[in-house]
């Protein structure tokens, strides 16, 4: 069956164990023009609350492709509480798209009614925890549908944390059914910056909520001082220390749907689909392992 | 220990105020000075904002250059921070905001350029919506007619300008320095209706009557109220073309102080 004769199920459907790229205003054309040869496609909710062209691209690409939705201005961890018109904002693109997949971020964007524009990290404290659940059950009650959660880059850490990043991101997704989106770049990231293990953090991960895996480039910071502190800017391709990560995490969780996301020098749509064609390689390996260990 | 409400107000006054001293007390340190950690964040909101606001206007952006704009949205982002985390809403208040800018003032044309590029974003972000059902319309008495207010279609805008400042902004956006320079300041007034069509956004010209119908019906005046603020034209004709152009989505009965008597 072509990719054309199941436009429904393709945007119904799950998000196939495959790889796929994030979908950029300026690659919209390219995408309906050139059908490059992915296996699904992730945008930001965020850029598609209005109508007009932008809305009417992604209804005409998603009849070719699985959409996954990832926001990035929910806030599900604020303690002034949810912006319920933003996730009713949320809640009529997701009807209005069906998407195969909704996520956000384990992070808080908003003090005093203001928008801080970066996702930035919580304490990792009880109070904290309860806040994002709580949080996290209004959004997937609102939505009426589970969503996926997604570990931030962080450049500063609070001192009163009491709780492990990846405990408290387990913890979420214990008690509130939500899965879990593993960025592998940004545990590289954090990990880096705050010296963590990041075979620790993965490990600590439960397979069987983790729905997504994104990957994507960042960039490095020479402080003064001499320290060193590494950027998600997603501008650039994915390094080898990433891509290492990436495989150690598929044989952990097995074959997981894989988005290599790319936002700032935005490249010519053929760089990011080769990207994902690296991802495809170590998803075919993952799936030849799992196949190898079911035969054993 | 601090609650996650003190930490997120104090990080919110580091980022918009540039105070990092209250959310520098929470943060660990770890070899890296909390001002240089709470600077990432910082930068990053300076610099993801002010994309925003030049993605919403290009035309001020290259009328003044980058380093200009720059400084202007790093003053209006601090004074006016976004209150809603979808940013192709936010900046509203920018134009206001360039009228009362000392340094801008050698351009007077600057805020109305801003006014018309808002009123663009609007409708390039405007929601879809269907145009008003003729039949619900027809359904009205011939009484009832002067008391009907429409509803306008979300993209639509009218803005009304001291210069010509749709000839400046499509000779800024073309790049066209020929046309720029052809451009006479001086030539007086312009009134504009800014709406989305299939094919875009599009800038119209119309002459002051149409544009006073237009705004009034716009502004959901009762009908025979819009139709007395512009006596001069011929309110029927301009009625069909905006309900045929789909640019009213809704309407209303309302009381109408000029047929009603009750008034008077």
């Amino acid at each position: 069956m072509s990719a054309r004769t199941a436009p429904i199920s393709a945007a119904r459907g799950p998000v196939p164990r495959e790889a796929g790229i994030g979908l950029r205003f300026p690659h919209h054309q390219a995408v309906l023009d050139e059908r490059p040869p992915v296996a699904w496609l992730e945008v930001h909710t965020e850029n598609y609350f209005g109508g007009g062209t932008p809305l009417a691209y992604l209804e005409a690409i998603r009849r070719d492709y699985p959409i996954s939705l990832h926001g990035v201005g929910l806030s599900l961890g604020s303690a002034e509480g949810l912006d319920l018109d933003h996730l009713d904002r949320v809640r009529r693109t997701v009807e209005r798209i069906a998407p195969a997949l909704v996520s956000e971020h384990l992070s808080w964007s908003i003090a005093e009614g203001r928008y801080l524009a970066d996702l930035l990290p919580l304490p990792m404290t009880e109070e904290a925890l309860g806040v994002a659940c709580r949080h996290v059950d209004r959004t997937q009650t609102v939505l009426r549908r589970r969503i996926l959660v997604e570990n931030p880059s962080s450049y500063l850490r609070w001192r009163h944390s009491t709780i492990p990043e990846w405990e408290f991101l387990a913890a979420v997704a214990r008690r509130t059914g939500c899965g879990i989106l593993c960025d592998v770049n940004n545990i590289y990231v954090s990990a880096c910056n705050h010296r963590w293990d990041p075979s620790t953090y993965l490990a600590a991960l439960p397979p069987a909520a983790i729905g997504e895996i994104h990957l994507a480039g960042h960039s490095v910071r020479q402080l003064e001082g001499g320290r060193v502190l590494r950027i998600d800017d997603h501008g650039s391709r994915v390094i080898p220390q990433v891509w290492e990560l990436y495989a150690e995490a598929l044989g952990r969780f097995g074959p997981v749907p894989t988005l290599v996301e790319w936002d700032t020098n935005l490249p010519p749509l053929a760089v990011l689909v080769n990207e994902a064609a690296r991802a495809a390689v170590l998803l075919d390996r993952a799936r030849e392992e799992l196949a190898d260990a079911d035969a054993a | 220990m601090p609650t996650l409400l003190e930490v997120q107000r104090a990080v919110g006054r580091s980022i918009i105020a540039s105070d990092d001293a209250p959310a520098a007390r929470y943060v660990f340190a770890d070899g890296v000075p909390p001002r240089a950690r709470l600077g990432i964040y910082r930068n990053n909101f300076v610099s993801n904002v002010t994309t925003a606001l030049r993605l919403s206007y290009p035309a001020i952006h290259r009328l003044v250059g980058a380093e200009f704009f720059e400084g202007a949205a790093h003053i209006f982002i601090s004074a006016e921070p976004p209150r809603r985390a979808d940013l192709d809403a936010y900046g509203e208040g920018f134009p206001e905001f360039l009228a009362g800018f000392a340094p801008a003032r050698a351009l007077p044309y600057l805020a109305s350029v801003a006014r018309l590029e808002w009123a663009v974003n609007r409708a390039l972000h405007a929601p879809d919506m269907e145009p008003l059902d003729l039949s619900r319309l027809a359904a009205i008495a011939a009484a009832e007619h002067g008391h009907v207010a429409f509803l306008p279609h979300p993209s639509v805008s009218l803005v009304a300008a001291d210069h010509p400042v749709d000839e400046v902004w499509r000779a800024v956006l073309a790049e066209d320095d020929h046309a720029m320079g052809a451009i006479n300041l001086d030539a007086g007034p312009v009134r504009l209706l800014v709406e989305r069509r299939a094919t875009g956004v599009e800038v119209t010209r119309l002459e002051a009557p149409a544009w006073r119908l237009a705004a009034a019906l716009c502004a959901s005046r009762a009908l025979q109220t819009a139709i007395d603020a512009a006596p001069d034209v011929d309110a029927a004709a301009l009625l069909t073309e905006h309900l045929a152009a789909g640019r009213l989505i809704g309407f209303e009965l309302v009381d109408c102080p000029i047929t009603s008597g009750v008034h008077a």
